[in-house]
């Protein structure tokens, strides 16, 4: 979750396995939009001495469509290099690493990106990842120097950084147990619990690895056409093959997407698992076919099943067959307008699994913020975008359960459970908070703090 | 040999050279040039008709006569092959090459 791990064939390759993408007007510069798609998922920050890194052989990308059809009208394009200073030593630096261009660095990165295949820029540094304070001393004003301000407004970064993503993975895999109510579960008689518990965030003081661009919102949008679709991708080539001769692999052919990822959990918690890999083969214009996963959500099947007598309401409308227009709008055509007053991000009748965004509505001041986003009355949040800090897992259990429903049926009446429902976490689950300024994703955590 | 395309980048299959692996159901072969036949192309693909924009990347070179070749024999019977370099892709089809290939490699 949102997205780590969430299919098998991506599984097992973390290098190209996209884990959450963000999407908002920045807070601080809200003439741009921030794009943030994050990869690697689960790292150990204690990974020397082959500390993670980006794949060189993958194609990252970014893409916003802008009108509506669920093809990408921008992509912006993100290829690494990987370079050795010393083969001879089996160390990832020699002394500690204060600048970019430390000598003492022997195995870094850097990368280039385009836009729609033109190239912006390329050389562009990676940080090192956070090894310790013997290695990366003054970590944090370190990795703000891989802050790239390119021409034409546009800022990049490529690097570890702390996971902000939030989750009870632990919990919510052991069959659906949501450790607040879980003395509520079913508990398929084991009476394992007893009364309700606190949440665990399962991915606290693990790292990503983000690729984060700020772009001028008027290089995204379209003129009286304000929301954008974003979702990123990862692809390879159709050939790879383990040289053994030369200790390396070969990499041949077209490059085919392998790992998708729009709005968060769709893949993880809507798609079957036997769809989950092709799902994430196909572009957003293609998910008319997955529709129906959506607007018959197992889930929604699920959650009476495994907390009887709390969700009468949701099972009925579950078996009655219904078709959720609720969901649809929210993950696959945007929220018309008239649906909730003041709001909408629709962006047409094409069903297309996409982040998306109206540019149009102002950040939302820090005070003001609800981590429940539109569901907590705030339009700056997920799912008009997504910030850092959205508690997506929340949002989403809750439209599932029913709550969002009642928008689109005035006479259905949401479980009284279903807009309480969590896995108990929030943004001060997060070890790292979140920064104040791009990349806004918080400071990796170290190797030599974490395990502690 | 059956072409239905023929592509101005299909790499040259003009010389022999080394096989490095098989695998699967049919052969995969690695050729620094390549195979001791001359070939053209069924179906070129390049990273351009790829699902994303990724054949625009400056990284992605087209292919060249000093670049590796990766070629898979889908089926030896039928002579369907895939010849890979750098980011393109041509098939083909003929069934001696497929059979000499097979050779090669028993």
């Amino acid at each position: 979750m949102s997205s780590h791990r969430e299919a098998p064939e991506i599984s097992k390759d973390p290098v190209a396995d996209s884990t959450d993408v963000y999407a908002f007007v920045s807070p601080d510069k809200p003439g741009t939009v921030t794009l943030i798609a994050n990869y690697i998922p689960l790292q150990g920050p204690a990974a020397g001495p082959n500390f993670y890194e980006f794949g060189d052989d993958v194609l990252y990308e970014i893409h916003i469509d802008n009108n509506g059809d669920g093809r990408a009208d921008v992509s912006y394009q993100f290829r690494f290099s990987t370079h050795v200073a010393d083969p001879g030593t089996f160390l990832y630096n020699v002394g500690p690493i204060e600048s970019l261009t430390s000598a003492n660095w022997n195995r870094r990165q850097s990368y280039s990106v385009s836009e729609n295949g033109k190239v912006l820029a390329s050389g562009l540094n990676c940080p090192p990842c956070n090894i310790g304070p013997l290695s990366t001393p003054n970590y944090a004003s370190l990795a703000a120097t891989a802050v790239h301000n390119l021409s034409n407004g546009v800022a990049v970064f490529a690097g570890q950084r702390a996971d902000a993503f939030y989750v009870d993975l632990g919990a919510i895999f052991d069959l659906g147990d949501l450790r607040p109510f879980e003395n509520l579960h079913a508990q398929y008689g084991l009476n394992a619990f007893s009364g309700p518990a606190a949440g665990v965030n399962a991915v606290n003081h693990l790292n990503v690895h983000s690729i984060a661009i700020q772009v001028p919102i008027s290089a995204l949008t379209r003129s009286g056409h304000p929301t954008i679709g974003v979702w990123t991708t990862a692809s390879r080539q159709r050939v790879s093959l383990w040289d053994a001769d030369g200790g390396t692999t070969v990499n041949s052919g077209p490059f085919r997407q392998v790992s998708r990822l729009g709005n968060p959990l769709v893949n993880e918690v809507l798609i079957p698992v036997g769809k989950k890999d092709q799902w994430n083969s196909l572009p957003p214009s293609d998910d008319k076919s997955f529709a129906s996963y959506v607007t018959q959500p197992g889930l929604a099947g699920l959650l009476p099943a495994l907390y009887p007598g709390v969700f009468p309401n949701l099972a009925a409308l579950s078996s009655s067959g219904k078709p959720r227009a609720d969901l649809e709008a929210i993950l696959l055509t945007g929220i018309p307008s008239g649906i909730i007053p003041g709001f909408q991000n629709f962006t047409g009748d094409t069903l297309a699994d996409m982040l998306r965004l109206n540019t149009s509505i102002a950040p939302t001041a820090p005070d003001k913020q609800s981590i429940y986003g539109l569901l907590g009355g705030d339009a700056g949040g997920f799912p008009n975008g997504r910030r850092v800090t959205d508690d997506v897992v929340a949002i989403e259990l809750r439209a599932v359960a029913g709550v969002t429903y009642a928008l689109v049926d005035k006479s259905f009446t949401p479980d009284a459970a279903a807009n309480k429902l969590t896995d108990g976490l929030t943004p001060a689950s997060v070890s790292s908070p979140a920064l104040s300024q791009f990349p806004y994703l918080g400071t990796p955590y170290s190797g030599f703090n974490n395990p502690s | 040999m059956n072409k239905t395309h023929q592509d101005s980048t299909t790499p040259d299959l003009s010389r022999r050279s080394l096989l490095q692996s098989a695998a699967g159901a049919g052969l995969t072969v690695t050729a620094a040039a390549t195979l001791g036949v001359a070939a053209t192309a069924a179906t070129h693909v390049n990273a351009a008709s790829a699902a994303s924009a990724a054949s625009a990347t400056p990284d992605n070179a087209a292919a060249s006569a000093d670049k590796s070749l990766v070629v898979h024999v889908r089926d030896i019977k039928t002579g369907d092959i895939e010849v890979f370099s750098g980011t393109n892709q041509t098939r083909v089809r003929d069934r001696a090459l497929a059979a000499r290939i097979a050779k090669a490699i028993s």
